[in-house]
């Protein structure tokens, strides 16, 4: 298998350009991913970049931005408001859909599925979404047992806690949701394999990659032809 | 949906364990009442703490406060099992 197409390119956010990566022919059928927030982030990323590179093999081009203060943005987190990172989606999808004359399909994981809403797409596909309470919960929890505040997030602001404490996966067009199966949610397919956002040392797993990129795959054909 | 089986809290607690630590499922299957976790399984440390007690509520049904999280209760596998049954069977 050939090497994916990667590069780098820059989209308006609320404080100042960020970066989006791009995997995959530009020419492609276009995917916009939603990261998950705060430490699972990071627990995520090898993951998400290979579910990206899959889809990038099987003839899509995937998106992935960075929000104001994550990432490489040169917004300080404290700056960094939910609003702005709601805004960043929204814009992040924009240059997306102008640099590809069509609208992405929206893939959004874990604390992503609160935002993925401000995105225009051709559908939306959400990973295990979850209440943003269940996110603020484990950060307050991250000191038990004598780790760092908040993961070591302690300089979000007080706004910005409150509203992801408050913020739930909204109601979206086109939905798709898919979940582990270890979890209970309800969903509209389940799969075997780690929670990786839990694990303190981030890993990765080709096959939970391989199935999100087939089920991915499949259902921007069917938002496509919907 | 909480578990009402003490052999089926332990095989939860087993299979989070595995998933949330990263460690081998047949490593786990080993572990005994007297295996230590917290502080001697390098795994184990306060990062992973707060994602083991989560996975644990949802998969076993159950509300852990914070006041009832401390370096004992997670020191062995025999302790984080007595806990969990304790929540789970009540």
């Amino acid at each position: 298998m050939s090497v994916p197409a990667q590069s780098y390119a820059q989209y308006q956010a609320a404080n100042g350009p960020e970066w989006l990566l791009r995997i995959g022919d530009p020419e492609a059928a276009p995917i916009l991913f939603v990261p998950p927030l705060f430490e699972e982030m990071n627990r995520t990323r090898a993951l998400l970049v290979a579910t990206m590179r899959g889809l990038a093999a099987d003839g899509h081009c995937c998106w992935l931005p960075d929000l104001s203060g994550t990432g490489e943005s040169l917004t300080s987190l404290p700056e960094a408001k939910w609003d702005d990172w709601r805004h960043d989606v929204t814009n992040a999808s924009k240059h997306v859909a102008v640099a590809h004359g069509q609208a992405p399909l929206i893939a959004a994981i874990r604390g992503g599925c609160l935002l993925d809403d401000a995105a225009t797409g051709s559908g939306h596909w959400r990973f295990a979404p979850v209440p943003g309470a269940s996110l603020a919960r484990d950060l307050d929890r991250a000191s038990l047992g004598g780790g760092a505040e908040w993961a070591g997030y302690h300089d979000a602001s007080a706004v910005l806690r409150q509203a992801l404490a408050a913020a739930v996966p909204a109601g979206v067009e086109l939905l798709r949701t898919v979940r582990l199966s270890t979890d209970a949610g309800a969903a509209d397919a389940k799969l075997e394999g780690p929670a990786l956002w839990r694990r303190s040392e981030p890993g990765n797993s080709s096959e939970v990659a391989a199935a999100l990129a087939r089920d991915i795959a499949e259902w921007r054909q069917t938002c496509a032809a919907s | 949906m909480a578990l009402t089986d003490a052999g089926e809290v332990e095989a939860t607690l087993r299979a989070v364990l595995a998933d949330v630590l990263g460690l081998d499922p047949a490593r786990v299957a080993r572990f005994d009442e007297s295996t230590e976790l917290f502080g001697a399984l390098p795994e184990f440390d306060s990062l992973a703490v707060a994602g083991l007690l989560t996975e644990l509520e949802e998969r076993l049904g159950i509300l852990i406060e914070d006041h009832e999280v401390d370096a004992e209760m997670m020191a062995s596998f025999g302790s984080l099992l007595t806990f969990a049954r304790a929540k789970t069977l009540r």
